[in-house]
């Protein structure tokens, strides 16, 4: 996919110019600057205010060069490379003002280094030692911002729950708060006074507390923002790195883990910038997450029950009393009575080993790895299926002219994409449209926001269509066809319907028309919804009806770290039928036998069909949709095994424990949404004694005899044959007539209910992180100021959330973006179960809300 | 009285002779009504420009005038709006700089309060020129009489039809905004002036691109100074060749001078470009000499911003040339006098204090050079000077001097240097001796 891109890029006709820096021809595309021209030929040009992926301010003005014909030093991160430039990055005069610039930064810099977490990374301990003099004329008391004690250099002000302010150290380069705002759309921190005494805060009676401020920390070139993660508890030089890969966001950031060296334990994460991913910009989930991996609460030991409750004892016994238990059900009652769950956050070979234990050892295909889904088809070649294995490049955001979001609350679910989002509408020019059934962060850039009545999705699209046909935005031949195939709706009516206005749908309808690149991303409102397939038809409908795919992309993106290479793998009941070809190619054979998903796995526990489930990191006692119906199922198993990293409310039931290593413990490959597979190293050793998902496989693979089946190599050969497969299914040829069924109205419950992530969290473990649960600890019930106002409710006090099959007390949270009449409760916290309130079979829950009287 | 002081105009001399203009009716204590402003024939160089100029006609007239920017920079005012790029999808925007804030300097705000109506005029014309459909004007936020009055006569003109829709039928639409600043020196540079108005901190900008190309809500904007603005109606009524005969060469037409100091007869002066600096002090018509007769230490010609001269380089013309040969700058067009006296050492820790206050901490040599410069000034005046000091702050100067983003810098530095060079006895006495060589006289205060 990258090198689609490049030559995408090479396509486009560039100007170039050619420079001379240092005596050194150099030739760069126009329009890139000075510093960017040296740094490309490996000429190295200090700077502290410059950052790659923000605006040059050339403000700390360290990067002065020497050119000719021009009197003055320039700053090269703000001059533009010309033709026939002549540069000199080394000069007398370049040096000159190089140490004055440094001499000055020190005038009031506390060079309180011995106690400061920055020292050994820090940029200005760096030039200095490579630019700056060993003494200092400045015999004036330095700038002191502790009002209370003017003697100590120490300011430590909180202005955040991870972030630590010492105004002291601070250079005001401005990159953070410039990050702030340009690429996260975030207004909590500026800067107050001005001349030497400006100053960096937070705004007034706010916290920098947004889903991306420990980047803040991470790009300040000195130790004026550190975080409570890292401060005090280690010398940056007694560490050593591991490149990985983030394990909570389908991007697959890349990421560096920071460990003392001969301990078994993490200290931070850091950004490895990959352009083609990140930029750089890790989520807060990304930065604090792995602080579950050396969290007290891990399991270490296997657990089985006895007499009724749970006792530790050795793998081979677990292991013997699995393999045991399953044999017995296979040959009793057959292998269709056993499923399994895998979580999408597992790595390939572990997804791949449970697949092929289930299917080929175990002769079932009961395999699922979307516990969080409800109403799943059967089948797997779905138009939804289909539309999700379309190809899909986050770089591509940048240069797309039109970017719709549809059913997705960003900020929630995927934050590098909302950060590219953010780029592309900063620095590009983008133009961005929401479709929401609630409004949504992301949208504050939108051109338009469009929030329509909840469960009424594919009206919308269907809308679009019928505007751009009624307003000839297409041209006859197509809309003929579109009317033939799909008839004449009513555009009133629909606009109607789905709560919204004509102008605003004719609006995108121009939008997608007149658009030269467009990205539609669809979010997880579509992939959760009982009636995603109706929404997928009216998505390929709109799609061929603007030859969306011809003019960019059109993709569901993936939810979770390797919910790509699961769907790739196979680790479906039954799978796209390329993917069961290949299969029988590498395993001879694959089951016949009847498949079974999540919901008709949890079903067939109920009516005691299915005897035993396997899951493997899931938790669908939190994260499936109707916990009521989850607990049923899963209460009713004659054997259930659970493997996790904490005991979990599914482990707790479950008669078999295992301790699953986390992804910082072994090497693991993940596939991002893009299809992108990364590598993630081992940080550190297993926690106690856990084990990875792929060696619990092949260990009860070994006490069926089927050891060779496991062989590491063969294994990652057939993975690697798998994942090579790179057919994409095509989308229906016609136009498809959208036929969505309502839900029945349920008196009194008017409200309707979104389970969602908190931005600070995803899925299910990342509450055990100390520094996330800091930002967010506790479950909320998100709603507007109006609804707030209207059930007199403030801001922290609790409200009673109400749906014909759960209650739970819930403390409100008003938002400042919805505007509707909406609940939106988080599904991270195990404290309080919010899936109770959810039943399965509805398209959108509806609950009522009322106040707790003391 | 309220907060408003009246400014001496000393505009006797304006009304006598024809060839003055922007001070012509300023004494009318009734010019800010649009009705009088009519009655002494305003807004018909407006009614001509929309009778049938086409842009690129004002443009040239103005161009060839040879009007150049009246704020301190003097660029070439028609040659600035031709930098607006033709048909931009964006749309463009003027904006006056308002901001007087350099010390010394109070021109714009006589005409901002005695007549708003010909710098509306000047705006509208100049909006015309370069497309724009709303136009800015950005007021030093202290200056809340002027805000006042431009807010009424804005109010005024949209009421009588020389502002709003279709104006004099011409199809041609145009609104004024009257914007207030918070107080802050830095918000007279340009680009400073253009984040303020978009609600950002008010911060210069890096160039390129220039506001002609990308300013205001990156949109091409022009910026131009109250006193160049209010020249404008004077060249479309009179003709650019009446104007350029004004003044000298290359420094056409008049100019407003704010004479302060140690003078008998402060106040603001038009004079035509090129008129001697010496006369404007000695003069009895205008400055009328030394405040008690006593001897010339040193001048200011153009704001705090611009380097001293001595009282054997005075016999010079106040215009953009003729100072820039003796080593300083018209700037502003503000003159502040010094006798003899007055310590040198004390006028500067005065001014550095204000550049320090100032400074908007974004570039580090002006952020931090302004500090460190005012702590060893402030020492040296308090008779705590150390020796090398004062080759110290020559080299701090040194290191701030062009290497900063925008002027500012540049502002602070260059008159420490030029008292430094000229009065370097001075300074060294005050460290030797811990105190003044001459005791400064408050008693003209």
């Amino acid at each position: 996919m990258a090198q689609e891109t490049n030559e995408k890029a090479a396509a486009t006709p560039v100007t170039m110019v050619t420079l001379t820096i240092d005596g050194q021809s150099v030739t760069v595309p126009k329009g890139k600057t000075v510093l960017e021209a040296a740094r490309s030929v490996g000429i190295d040009i200090p700077t502290f205010c410059h950052h790659p992926k923000l605006k040059s301010v050339g403000s700390c003005r360290i990067c002065y060069v020497e050119i000719e014909k021009m009197p003055k030093l320039q700053v090269s991160c703000a001059t533009e490379a010309m033709d026939g430039m002549v540069v000199s990055t080394n000069s007398d005069q370049v040096k000159q003002g190089r140490r004055a610039v440094i001499e000055f930064i020190l005038l009031n810099h506390p060079l309180d280094c011995p106690t400061c977490d920055k020292g050994g990374e820090c940029d200005l301990q760096n030039l200095t030692f490579a630019h700056g003099t060993d003494d200092s004329r400045n015999d004036f008391q330095k700038t002191r911002f502790r009002e209370d004690d003017m003697s100590t250099t120490f300011d430590d002000k909180s202005i955040g729950p991870e972030i630590v302010l010492n105004r002291n150290r601070c250079i005001l380069c401005y990159k953070c708060v410039r990050s702030n705002k340009d690429a996260f759309g975030e207004y909590d921190l500026g800067v107050y006074e001005r001349g030497n005494i400006a100053q960096i805060d937070s705004a007034p009676g706010e916290q920098v507390d947004n889903p991306f401020s420990g980047n803040l920390v991470e790009i300040c070139p000195v130790g004026a923002l550190t975080n409570r993660d890292w401060r005090y508890k280690i010398r940056v030089w007694l560490t050593e790195t591991t490149p990985s890969v983030d394990n909570f966001q389908s991007s697959g950031s890349n990421i560096t883990f920071s460990k003392e060296r001969q301990k078994n334990k993490i200290y931070r994460v850091t950004s490895r910038p990959n352009d083609d991913i990140d930029d750089g910009w890790l989520p807060d989930i990304t930065r604090y997450g792995y602080q579950i991996v050396n969290s007290p609460d891990r399991l270490k030991k296997p657990l089985i029950k006895k007499g009724g409750t749970q006792v530790e004892v050795s793998w081979d016994e677990a292991l013997d009393t699995i393999a045991k238990r399953l044999a017995n059900i296979k040959d009793s009652k057959g292998s269709v009575c056993i499923g399994g769950l895998a979580a999408p956050s597992l790595d390939n070979r572990s997804l791949y080993g449970f697949s092929k234990f289930f299917r080929k050892v175990l002769h079932s295909n009961n395999v699922d790895y979307r516990s969080d889904c409800r109403m799943l088809p059967s089948s797997s070649d779905t138009i939804c299926s289909r539309l999700a294995m379309q190809p899909f490049s986050i770089s591509d955001l940048d240069d797309s002219d039109v970017i719709v979001v549809f059913g997705s609350d960003l900020i929630r679910e995927h934050h590098n994409e909302y950060l590219r989002m953010r780029k592309a509408f900063n620095f590009n020019g983008a133009r961005l449209f929401s479709i929401t059934p609630y409004a949504v962060k992301a949208a504050d850039i939108a051109e338009l926001e469009v929030v329509h009545r909840p469960g009424k999705e594919e009206f919308v699209l269907q809308a679009v269509c019928q505007a751009a046909v009624e307003d000839r935005l297409v041209d006859d031949q197509t809309a003929g066809r579109f009317r033939e195939q799909v008839g004449n709706v009513d555009l009133t009516e629909l606009c109607r319907s789905a709560g919204i206005s004509t102008d605003s749908v004719k609006q995108i309808a121009r939008a997608l028309a007149s658009g030269k690149k467009i990205s539609f991303v669809v979010g997880e409102i579509v992939t959760r919804s009982r009636e995603r397939e109706p929404i997928a038809a009216a998505i390929c409908n709109l799609n061929k009806l603007f030859g969306l795919h011809d003019k960019g992309q059109v993709a569901i993106l993936a939810r979770y770290a390797n919910s790509k290479g699961a769907q790739k793998l196979g680790v479906v009941p039954v799978p796209h039928k390329m993917l069961v070809d290949k299969m029988n190619v590498l395993w001879s054979e694959t089951p016949s036998c009847e498949a079974h998903n999540t919901d008709a796995m949890l079903a067939l526990l109920k009516k005691e069909e299915i005897d035993s489930l396997f899951v493997l990191g899931a938790n669908p006692m939190m994260v499936y949709p109707d916990l009521q119906f989850a607990r049923e199922g899963l209460e009713r198993a004659d054997f259930l095994v659970a493997c996790d990293l904490f005991e979990t409310e599914t482990t707790q039931l479950a008669d078999v424990v295992l301790p699953l290593c986390s992804w910082a413990e072994y090497d693991g490959d993940y596939v991002n949404l893009e299809g992108r597979n990364q590598t993630a190293r081992a940080a550190i050793k297993p926690i106690g004694e856990s084990r990875t998902g792929f060696d619990i496989m092949a260990a009860l693979a070994a006490r069926f005899e089927a050891s060779d089946l496991f062989e590491v190599d063969a294994i990652e050969s057939e993975i690697s044959q798998m994942l090579a497969i790179a057919d994409t299914p095509a989308l229906p040829q016609e136009y498809t007539q959208v036929r969505a069924s309502e839900d029945k109205e349920k008196d009194g419950f008017d409200i309707p209910l979104y389970l969602c992530d908190d931005p600070h969290h995803s899925g299910h473990l990342t509450e055990k992180s100390p520094s996330l649960a800091e930002f967010s600890g506790e479950a909320y019930a998100e709603i507007s100021f109006d609804l707030a106002n209207r059930l007199k409710l403030r801001n922290g006090e609790s409200v009673r959330v109400e749906s014909p099959v759960g209650k739970i007390i819930i403390p409100v949270k008003i938002s400042e973006i919805l505007n509707t009449d909406v609940v939106l409760l988080p599904r991270n916290f195990s404290s309080t179960p919010t899936t109770a309130l959810m039943m399965r079979k509805r398209r959108v829950d509806m609950v009522k809300l009322s106040k707790v009287d003391d | 009285m309220s907060f408003y002081s009246p400014v001496i105009t000393n505009a006797s001399e304006a009304t006598s002779n024809e060839k003055l203009h922007l001070f012509k009716y300023v004494e009318d204590p009734q010019q800010h009504k649009s009705e009088i402003f009519e009655s002494h024939g305003g807004y018909t160089a407006w009614r001509k420009v929309l009778g049938g100029m086409s842009t690129q006609q004002v443009i040239d007239e103005v161009k060839n005038s040879g009007l150049r920017g009246r704020g301190g920079a003097g660029f070439p005012t028609g040659m600035k709006w031709g930098f607006v790029p033709k048909n931009s999808p964006k749309p463009t925007y003027l904006c006056c700089n308002a901001d007087e804030s350099e010390p010394g300097t109070c021109k714009d705000r006589v005409l901002m309060e005695r007549d708003p109506h010909g710098v509306i005029e000047g705006m509208a014309i100049a909006a015309y020129a370069i497309g724009c459909h709303i136009m800015f004007i950005y007021i030093r936020g202290e200056f809340n009489h002027c805000i006042e009055r431009m807010e009424e006569a804005a109010r005024e003109a949209r009421e009588r039809g020389h502002l709003g829709e279709n104006i004099y039928g011409s199809g041609y639409d145009l609104e004024m905004i009257v914007h207030s600043g918070g107080g802050a020196y830095i918000c007279g540079e340009e680009t400073a002036l253009l984040n303020s108005l978009e609600g950002e901190r008010g911060m210069s900008r890096i160039r390129p691109p220039i506001p002609a190309i990308e300013g205001l809500y990156a949109s091409p904007t022009i910026v131009n100074n109250v006193e160049s603005l209010a020249a404008v109606p004077h060249i479309i009524n009179r003709g650019a060749d009446w104007y350029k005969a004004l003044g000298t060469e290359k420094s056409t037409g008049t100019k407003l001078f704010s004479l302060s100091g140690h003078v008998k007869r402060p106040g603001n002066f038009e004079v035509e470009l090129g008129f001697s600096l010496e006369k404007l002090i000695y003069d009895p018509e205008y400055g009328g000499g030394i405040l008690d007769d006593k001897k010339l230490k040193g001048v200011i010609p153009g704001g705090a911003s611009t380097p001293f001269l001595t009282p054997e380089m005075i016999n010079v013309g106040l215009d953009y040339e003729s100072l820039t040969t003796v080593g300083s700058m018209l700037g502003s067009g503000a003159v502040m006098v010094f006798h003899e006296g007055t310590c040198i050492v004390w006028i500067i820790k005065k001014l550095i204090h204000f550049f320090r206050h100032e400074s908007c901490g974004k570039c580090t040599p002006c952020r931090e050079g302004t500090g460190w410069l005012e702590n060893m000034i402030n020492r040296i005046e308090a008779g705590q000077g150390q020796p090398g000091d004062i080759e110290k702050i020559e080299e701090v100067c040194g290191n701030i001097l062009g290497r900063t983003i925008c002027p500012l810098g540049d502002a602070a530095v260059m008159p420490i240097q030029s008292a430094i060079k000229n009065w370097r006895e001075e300074w060294q006495y005050h460290i030797d001796h811990g105190k003044c060589q001459v005791e400064t006289d408050f008693s003209f205060r």
